[in-house]
């Protein structure tokens, strides 16, 4: 027993026995179930696992602190329409939205930001970090940091381009799949459940190894193999919108059918599209991802996070942790659209409380 | 029964056709290839004579459909051709790679189901309170982690600083005993059991709210059955469906995301040598490789769509 583990439990005991008296139920539940947790974690994984839980909880609170800080910053940035609506945002969102901004600012900016070039070989291999080089070096030389900079720009570029194409391909495939309906509608509606039936990452293993890798034909397969889904949830929608009156109207009107999917379907069922563009972003990064650390994505000198993991893994052997900081990228921006995502769809379905 | 026997039957011939057109798809995709298949193995300085003995020996010469049909005829009974790097029979290769997976997969599986089941159950009984809300966070983070994240992170965390397992797993399955076998595998079926566990839980949640939403649960509830005896004889019954479903569609899951793990700890699978096919551009293993994970995945689905059938009250007792 040292101070450390002594002040550890007596803050967390106290805290909880404050939480109780002052009935915030959901804090005492928190903190007291944390108590228990550490008691275990303590026992079998000694004082450096308490250390562990309390960095970890630390970086909560400093993400938590972040969230609410750029809330109430875009609540007075933002016209009062958009204000409103980001009052009510749980922390989760606009921390999403804040790291979302980073990632932006970051991709678009990466000359400025990064202090060498992509390709710039400075150092010795796996050089370790020193005032220049914020990360060190990796397996060629280069500087980690800089690396990670324009990997900003080049994956989530990619999967960005990518995601578009899919959502271009696939929504307006399902808009004309449900406004005309018929031997269309059924074709298209074959073809999706063949693609959707093969796992993508084969999918996308198969067609590669047969059309080669180059950053073009990456994006043209990939929005081929995610298409599917968007084709899917854009004809439901629409579907649902094409049996209105006011469609029904403007077909006696004699619109086209352009006009009735511009002007007509297509403002009615935006809201539910865009959340989809979000999850869809998800997945096209993660495979991006995979197929890159696979070494069948992206192609070298091209700094890209899931290709940067693979060149470096074997600095994880030496307890390394640098090797982690392009895959957490990764992570970390999956994450963040996903909580996006999620409240964008709580507040599209109406559901309160 | 005549009834739910005439919509299994449909089903399994539905999968059958859809595994008929992957079959096409994958092996027509090849013919894509500028040229043919020797041409991209030969490369662009290939002489005449050998473009012509190659043709001849993987009998390039004859129609596109003749071969296809050869092709199956040979994938149904276990023959999918000869490697064109090593020369070695395909189904060979892959024969113990594949029963490697599978054995990797069955791992995760029997750690993740139970486990996700029971989370899922009590996180959805517990919904909107503060665990629920901590366990969605947890789950959407281990969901939207590359798998080959999660890899390193144990890797780092539990072989590199604490070197409780072994880092890789290229194990050998003819030297290793039972427990040998277990224990070398642990770190790879850990980091399949985290991802799946995630997305299992936030299925079942999701599907036992559903359940827990509807006016019957409700009224049970209302004329005052005990809470146990309103999950366990009038939730459960209907909640087989989607747990079942929920299982087969997290073990075709498993079955593809088993390709990253394999390669971040170097086990000898399908799924490595897929990728290994793929850059060597090594055409019938690539397909071949395609057609099983391809045909396992379809099979699930199926499986799926099966036991929902089979479970459900109302198609079991028809009016």
């Amino acid at each position: 027993m040292n101070y450390f583990v002594i002040g550890y439990y007596a803050l967390l005991i106290g805290a909880s026995c404050l939480a109780a008296y002052y009935s915030a139920r959901t804090v005492f539940l928190l903190l007291f179930s944390l108590t228990l947790v550490s008691f275990i974690v303590g026992i079998v994984g000694g004082e450096s696992s308490l250390w562990t839980i309390t960095i970890c909880a630390g970086l909560l609170a400093l993400f938590g602190g972040t969230a609410f800080a750029f809330r109430e910053f875009l609540a007075i940035v933002l016209p009062t329409e958009a204000s409103k609506a980001i009052k009510t945002a749980p922390l989760t969102a606009t921390f999403g939205l804040f790291v979302i901004m980073t990632y932006a600012i970051a991709g678009i900016f990466a000359p400025i930001i990064a202090p060498y070039g992509e390709a710039e070989v400075i150092a010795g291999a796996f050089a370790p970090a020193d005032e220049h080089m914020l990360l060190g070096a990796d397996q060629l030389g280069r500087d980690l940091f800089s690396r990670l900079v324009f990997g900003a720009r080049n994956t989530v570029g990619i999967a960005l381009l990518a995601t578009t194409f899919a959502f271009v391909l696939g929504a307006l495939a399902g808009l004309i799949a449900a406004t005309l309906g018929g031997w269309f509608d059924q074709l298209m509606s074959r073809v999706v459940d063949v693609i959707m039936s093969v796992p993508s990452l084969i999918f996308a293993l198969l067609l590669l190894s047969i059309l080669g890798t180059n950053a073009f034909v990456l994006i043209v397969i990939i929005a081929v193999i995610y298409s599917p889904r968007v084709f899917r949830l854009t004809r439901a929608v629409a579907g649902n919108v094409v049996v209105m009156d006011y469609i029904e109207a403007a077909r006696l009107r004699g619109e086209g059918l352009w006009y009735l999917i511009r002007r007509e379907i297509l403002p009615n069922s935006t809201a539910p599209l865009i959340a989809e563009f979000g999850l869809e972003f998800c997945f096209v990064f993660l495979l991006v991802a995979g197929l890159s650390f696979l070494g069948l994505g992206i192609q070298p000198p091209t700094a890209d996070w899931g290709s940067m993991v693979r060149e470096n893994a074997t600095l994880i052997s030496f307890g390394e942790i640098t090797p982690l900081f392009p895959a957490g990228a990764i992570a970390l921006l999956t994450v963040a659209v996903n909580f996006v995502v999620d409240w964008m769809l709580f507040r599209s379905s109406g559901l309160k409380g | 029964m005549g009834d739910v026997l005439g919509i299994v039957l449909k089903r399994l011939g539905l999968g059958l056709i859809t595994l008929l057109v992957i079959s096409i798809l994958i092996f027509f995709a090849v013919e894509l290839l500028p040229g043919d298949i020797a041409e991209a193995v030969l490369g662009q300085g290939a002489t005449a004579e050998n473009l012509k003995a190659m043709r001849e020996q993987m009998g390039l010469n004859e129609p596109a459909i003749v071969r296809y049909l050869e092709w199956l005829w040979g994938a149904v009974r276990g023959d999918f051709g000869v490697s064109l790097i090593s020369q070695r029979s395909v189904a060979d290769t892959i024969g113990p790679r594949f029963a490697a997976t599978l054995f990797l997969a069955c791992y995760a599986a029997v750690i993740a189901v139970p486990v996700a089941i029971t989370l899922g159950i009590i996180v959805a009984l517990l919904r909107d309170s503060v665990f629920d809300r901590v366990a969605n966070v947890l789950t959407l983070t281990s969901i939207s982690s590359p798998e080959f994240f999660l890899g390193y992170v144990l890797v780092l965390y539990l072989a590199v600083k604490n070197p409780l397992f072994p880092a890789l797993a290229n194990v050998n399955f003819q030297d290793v005993g039972t427990f040998e076998l277990y224990y070398k595998t642990f770190l790879p079926a850990l980091t399949m059991v985290l991802v799946v566990v995630a997305h299992m839980m936030r299925m079942t949640r999701a599907s036992i709210i559903n359940l827990l939403a509807s006016p019957y649960i409700e009224m049970a509830r209302l004329k005052g059955t005990p809470a146990w005896k309103v999950i366990v004889k009038h939730a459960l019954p209907n909640a087989w469906a989607p747990i079942i479903n929920v299982v087969a569609l997290n073990l075709a899951y498993l079955i593809t995301g088993v390709v990253l793990v394999e390669v971040v700890f170097v086990y000898p699978g399908i799924g490595q040598l897929l990728v290994d096919s793929v850059t060597k551009r090594d055409f019938p293993v690539v397909q071949a490789c395609c057609l099983i994970f391809a045909a396992t995945f379809i099979l699930l689905n199926l499986a799926a769509d099966v036991g929902a059938i089979l479970t459900n009250p109302r198609l079991r007792h028809p009016k």
